[in-house]
C-alpha cells in the first residue's frame, strides 16, 4: 500500500500552492484519479424545517436552509444558540424533533461509509485517553474500509507523525484538535463538518486550518465550520449562516453581511441583538 | 455485510488498542488460578458440595468451574467496559459517526467481546483445570477437562454478550457493573437461602445460576443445555434492550 500511495503523492503533486503539510488526494473514493478541485464530488447539505427540543428548551427551531459545495460556511451564533445541536443531527447523532437534515438527498445513517462522505470534527475529541493516536485512526479506517495508508498521510498533514504512537490521553489540547481534523480528512470526504476546529490550537494551527479550509473548499467540497472567532471567520469564510435562539438570522454571502459594517464583528452584534444569552 | 465486517473490524482494533483488555484478561486468570487451587484444596479436604462430584471422584474441569464463580466477573467487566467505555471516554458520538447503524455497531462490539470471551474464557477452564488436577490427589479426575472449557467458553460468551447490550443500555460503567453483579453474585444466595420454590424458581432463571448448572452438566431442576438456553435468551434480551436504547436516545 505504501509505495502507490507514494508515487500518486508525487504524480498528484500539491494541490494549491500551500506552504506546508500538502493536501494529499486518495488513491480511493470521491470520483477517481485526476488533479485536484475537479474531480470531487460536490454533496449538498439540506435543512429542511430541522428543529430540536431538548424537554422545554427549543435549541433548534425550524432551520431551512442550503450549505453548498465549494465554498467555506461559517456558522455562527452566539452560545447556547444551537449550532452543535443542528451539526449532531446532520450527522444523525440527534435525532431531530421534527424536520430533517440531508446529504445530496439521504440522511446520513444511509450511507454505508459515511466517513468517505462526511469528515467532522466534533465539539467532544471522541478520542479514547489510553489508545494512541494511530490506533485510534487505524480503527476509524478501518470502520469504513479506507485503506490504511491514509492514516499515516493524514497523521502527516496534521503535523502529528512524531506523536502518534504516543497515548491520546498525553496530549495537549491543540494536539487532540489536530487528530480530530486528521481523523474528519481520512476518508478524503467531500462534506466537512467542523465545530470549533481552531479551538486550542496555536498560531501556526491556526494559520494551518485555515490555509485547509480554504483548499478543501476550493477542491469543490462542502465546508461548514462553526466559530466564535469572527475575525477568523471574516477572513476564511466565503458564506455565513447566524444563528440565534435556534432560529436564522442570516444566511447570505460574508460581503453581504459585512454590508455598512466596519467588521463581522461590528455585523455580528447587529444581527445577533437580544438573541445572546445572558 | 461489508459494513458489518469492516465495523467488527475497527472494533477488533479498538479492543485491543487501550489497556483494560490485558488487565481483565491477566485478572480473569489469576483469579481463576487461584480460585481453582483453593477450591481443590477444599474438595481434597472433603469440604465441597457434592454437586461437583461424580461417582465419588472430582472432575477437575468442575473445580475450574467453581472458580469461575470469581473468575467471570472479570470477564464481565471487560465486556462491559468495552461498551460502557464508550460513554465514559466521551467516544460514542465519534464511533457513531464511523458507524451510524445501532444495530451493526452493536452487532460487531458483541461479536467481538463474544470472540474475545469464549477463547480466553475456554484458556481459563484449561489453566483452572490443570491446576486443580495435581492438588485433588487421588480425588481428582481429568477426562472432562477441555469439553468443560469449552463450555466455560460459551457461556461467557453469552455472558459477554449480555453485558455488551446491557451496558449499551444503561451507559454508565458504575451502574451497569452494579445491575450485572446483582443478577449474577447477589441475588442468587439471597433468593435461595429462604428455599422457597418460587424465589428458587426465579433464581434458577438468572444468568449465573442458569449458566452453572449448564457448566457443571446438572440435570435438576433442568437439563443442563436448557441452563445454556436461558443465558442465550438473557445475552438476546441484552442486545434487543441495548439496540433500542441506541436507537431511541440521542447519542
Ligand atoms: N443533550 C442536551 N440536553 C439538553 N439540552 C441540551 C442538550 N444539548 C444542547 N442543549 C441545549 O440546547 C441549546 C443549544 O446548545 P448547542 O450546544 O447546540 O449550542 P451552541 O450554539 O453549539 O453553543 P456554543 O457556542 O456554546 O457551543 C442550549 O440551550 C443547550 O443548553
Ligand atoms: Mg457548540
Amino acid at each position: 500500500m505504501r509505495t502507490p500511495a507514494h508515487l500518486l503523492r508525487q504524480f498528484n503533486g500539491p494541490c494549491t500552492g500551500h506552504d506546508f503539510r500538502q493536501y494529499v488526494r486518495l488513491p480511493f473514493g470521491s470520483g477517481g484519479g485526476g488533479t485536484c478541485g475537479s474531480t470531487v464530488r460536490r454533496m449538498l447539505i439540506t435543512l429542511d424545517g430541522l428543529t430540536k427540543r431538548f424537554g422545554a428548551t427549543v435549541a433548534v427551531d425550524g432551520l431551512d436552509l442550503e450549505v453548498r459545495p465549494g465554498r467555506v460556511t461559517g456558522f455562527l451564533g452566539p452560545n447556547g444558540a444551537g449550532k452543535s445541536t443542528t451539526l449532531r443531527m446532520i450527522l444523525g447523532l440527534d435525532r431531530p424533533t421534527s424536520g430533517r437534515a440531508l446529504l445530496d438527498g439521504r440522511p446520513y445513517s444511509a450511507y454505508e461509509f459515511p466517513l468517505r462522505k462526511v469528515g467532522a470534527l466534533l465539539e467532544a475529541k471522541g478520542v479514547h485517553p489510553g489508545r494512541t493516536g494511530r490506533s485510534h485512526l487505524r480503527a476509524m479506517a478501518r470502520s469504513n474500509a479506507i485503506p490504511a495508508v491514509r492514516v499515516d498521510e493524514v497523521l502527516a498533514q496534521a503535523g502529528l507523525t512524531g506523536v502518534a504512537a504516543k497515548r491520546a490521553g498525553t496530549w495537549s489540547l491543540g494536539m487532540g484538535q489536530r487528530l480530530g481534523i486528521a481523523g474528519a480528512l481520512l476518508g478524503d470526504p467531500p462534506v466537512l463538518i467542523l465545530d470549533e476546529p481552531v479551538n486550542g490550537l496555536d498560531p501556526d494551527g491556526v494559520r494551518w486550518i485555515r490555509g485547509l479550509m480554504r483548499e478543501l473548499a476550493g477542491q469543490g467540497r462542502t465546508v461548514l465550520v462553526s466559530s466564535h472567532l469572527l475575525s477568523e471567520m471574516q477572513v476564511t469564510a466565503d458564506h455565513l449562516i447566524v444563528i440565534g435562539n435556534g432560529r436564522l438570522l442570516a444566511d447570505a454571502p460574508l460581503d453581504r453581511i459585512l454590508a455598512g459594517h466596519a467588521s463581522l464583528e461590528d455585523a455580528y452584534y447587529a444581527l445577533t441583538e437580544g438573541s445572546a444569552l445572558r | 455485510m461489508t459494513v458489518l465486517r469492516a465495523a467488527i473490524g475497527a472494533e477488533w482494533i479498538k479492543l485491543w488498542t487501550t489497556r483494560t483488555v490485558w488487565w481483565s484478561l491477566a485478572a480473569a486468570l489469576v483469579l481463576m488460578a487461584a480460585g481453582a487451587a483453593q477450591y481443590a484444596l477444599y474438595a481434597e479436604n472433603g469440604d465441597l458440595d457434592a454437586t461437583v462430584l461424580r461417582d465419588g471422584r472430582v472432575p477437575a474441569g468442575n473445580v475450574a468451574v467453581l472458580a469461575l464463580s470469581f473468575a467471570q466477573l472479570a470477564f464481565v467487566a471487560l465486556a462491559m467496559l468495552a461498551m460502557t467505555s464508550e460513554y465514559s471516554t466521551g467516544t460514542m458520538r465519534a464511533t457513531l459517526t464511523w458507524v451510524p447503524s445501532r444495530v451493526k455497531l452493536l452487532l460487531a462490539k458483541s461479536a467481538v467481546v463474544a470472540a474475545v470471551t469464549f477463547v480466553a474464557g475456554a484458556v481459563a477452564g484449561i489453566v483452572g483445570g490443570l491446576i486443580a488436577k495435581p492438588l485433588l490427589g487421588d480425588l481428582g479426575e481429568a477426562g472432562g477437562i477441555p469439553p468443560t472449557a469449552l463450555r466455560i467458553g460459551a457461556y461467557l460468551a453469552l455472558l459477554g454478550v449480555f453485558a455488551v447490550g446491557l451496558g449499551a443500555a444503561l451507559r454508565g460503567p458504575v451502574v451497569t457493573l452494579v445491575v450485572l453483579l446483582m443478577l449474577i453474585v447477589v441475588l442468587p444466595p439471597l433468593l435461595q437461602v429462604p428455599d422457597v420454590a418460587v424465589l428458587n424458581g426465579i433464581a434458577d432463571a438468572l444468568p449465573g445460576v442458569a449458566g452453572n448448572h449448564f457448566l457443571l452438566g446438572d440435570s435438576d431442576p433442568y437439563a443442563p443445555g436448557l441452563g445454556l438456553l436461558i443465558v442465550a435468551v438473557w445475552a438476546v434480551g441484552g442486545f434487543v434492550l441495548g439496540c433500542r436504547e441506541l436507537d431511541r436516545r440521542d447519542a
